[in-house]
């Protein structure tokens, strides 16, 4: 399989402390990718370098043989809730259309076409009904709901989530991994951190272990082992 | 009422204020959305020495010196902020009081010793920018805010979906090519610029509430941005007009406190009263738990 983004030699400090040291990986292009790790083991940072938003001490990243910063409109971007002012005036379908930002002109006026680009969007992840909601009405779930619709939106062919199964329902979270798995089927890859060590397996086909420097990486297969999490996490007995 | 709507030094205040609070309400509200409107005020009152020293070097009450003073110590104002919070622990709202204190403190040195020299002639107009003075307004006043205020107003709506983006989510705003120190620098702009060709008609003490009612007043009407800015650019421009007629019928109303009291009743209005506002979430809320 083709390596659709390859990550060499990449140190990031931020107040001269070290976020990831020499961490050398790379996302298999059409995978689902999960980026596994405990708290502060830089996983954040790893997906914001890729999307070229942190300066690099060190090292190199390419998109499809590109710099990241060529590529922004080839990368859909989920971010985390908690990033996001939710008291922000504005509705759901507008915050789907922000999804077709990176295809407009300088002035960036949204035609008939992005609109009912953005309804479907919506509709594949069954938020129609809400798309003239106020966003600060959304239960977490739904928030996530809409920022995959955004994502889905932009028609991206690599898409970048923080967490998106965190704090939201059951049904949300099956809904969302549906999705991906049907936008995998249509040539989409998908790297996304992930905190549920127990779900890794179920969902993911490929995995990166991460703490500070990569532990183990490559297919759940090869890389998805007791040992290895147990190293990443620095404890003796990890239940899987 | 004819009498006063045509005098010619009435149409001049009344569109000088009218166009200033308009700007000012429409900008505001990325200050009041983004939670950090007292920089607006830190910025005001750090103008204040930039106006004495541009009077200082020029010599007369230049409009032009005197907003390009103003401007200077606006960003250098706002620079002193971002290094304390770079490179200290001390909180954004402590470091805020310290520059606004400070500034305005050096500020008030230098006009004392102005006006207890005899270097300097007529130097009583500089008060003016204290507390504002919209009656004592020039052509070239108004023409400044008229130029001020376009040039923001064109950034605003030129960038309006960067803005509404950046406001709402920043690292998604960054991650599709806006950087944010650009982004930023953009919002400082716009704020700087009207806050120091404003300093005459409301002074620096008074200016904040330029930029800030009219933003509060939008967002207890409506959750959608585009109507929250139309609603403060004309809560904005109907205070400015109702107060400098009520300062120019009526012997004894300053206008610009005029204009900010008529603003302050529109927000107490609209906070109690307003679609989003106190009484409407309190009976939902009550209708909730019935």
């Amino acid at each position: 399989m083709e390596k659709l983004i390859t990550v060499d030699g990449l140190t990031v400090t931020y107040n001269e402390k070290p976020v990831l040291w020499n961490v050398s990986t790379s996302i298999v292009e059409n995978s689902i990718t999960a980026i596994v790790g405990p708290n502060g083991a830089g996983k954040s940072t790893l997906i914001k370098s890729i999307m070229g938003m942190v300066e690099p001490l060190a090292g190199d990243i390419k998109i499809n043989g590109q710099s990241p910063k060529k590529m922004f409109d080839q990368v859909a971007y989920v971010p985390q809730k908690s990033d996001v002012d939710w008291d922000f005036p504005t509705t759901v379908l507008d915050v789907v259309l922000m999804g077709r930002y990176v295809h407009k002109g300088w002035i960036k006026r949204y035609t008939k076409a992005d609109v009912k680009r953005a309804e479907e969007a919506l509709e594949t992840m069954r938020m129609s009904d809400f798309k003239h909601r106020q966003i600060s009405e959304l239960s977490g779930g739904q928030r996530q709901r809409v920022f995959l619709s955004r994502a889905i939106a932009q028609d991206a062919d690599i898409y970048i989530m923080d967490e998106p199964l965190q704090g939201i329902d059951v049904v949300t979270e099956r809904l969302i991994m549906q999705t991906i798995h049907d936008l995998q089927q249509r040539g989409k890859t998908f790297v996304v951190v992930h905190h549920n060590l127990a779900t890794v397996e179920k969902y993911f086909d490929h995995v990166i272990i991460l703490n500070k420097e990569v532990v183990a990486q490559g297919t759940i297969e090869e890389a998805w082992t007791k040992e290895n999490v147990a190293t990443a996490y620095d404890e003796s007995s990890v239940t899987l | 009422m004819m009498d006063i709507l045509s005098s010619f030094s009435f149409q001049i205040v009344a569109i000088g204020t009218m166009i200033l609070a308009f700007a000012c309400g429409v900008i505001g509200t990325i200050n009041v959305l983004r939670q950090n409107s007292l920089i607006g005020d830190a910025i005001g009152h750090a103008q204040f020495p930039g106006v004495v020293l541009a009077f200082m070097i020029v010599g007369t009450l230049d409009a032009l010196s005197l907003l390009i003073g103003a401007l200077i110590f606006g960003a250098f104002a706002f620079f002193v902020i971002q290094m304390i919070n770079q490179y200290s622990k001390i909180s954004l709202d402590a470091s805020l009081a310290l520059v606004l204190s400070s500034f305005f403190g050096f500020g008030m040195t230098l006009k004392s010793y102005v006006q207890g020299s005899s270097a300097y002639g007529h130097t009583g107009g500089i008060d003016d920018y204290i507390f504002g003075q919209a009656a004592y307004m020039l052509r070239a006043d108004v023409n400044i805010i008229l130029i001020v205020s376009a040039i923001s107003l064109l950034i605003f709506i030129f960038n309006y979906q960067r803005i509404k983006i950046f406001i709402f989510d920043p690292v998604y705003s960054h991650m599709i090519g806006n950087k944010p120190t650009v982004m930023n620098a953009l919002i400082l702009v716009m704020t700087i610029g009207l806050i120091a060709a404003g300093l005459k008609a409301v002074g620096v003490i008074l200016i904040v509430n330029l930029l800030i009612a009219p933003g509060v007043i939008g967002l207890m009407w409506s959750k959608r941005y585009l109507y929250v800015t139309l609603i403060a650019g004309f809560s904005g421009l109907v205070s400015a007009f109702v107060g400098t007629y009520i300062s120019t019928a009526y012997v004894g109303f300053a206008t610009g406190p005029t204009i900010i009291l008529c603003l302050s009743a529109i927000v107490l209005f609209s906070i109690l009263f307003g679609t989003h506002g106190a009484v409407r979430n309190g009976l939902m809320r009550r209708r909730h738990a019935a």
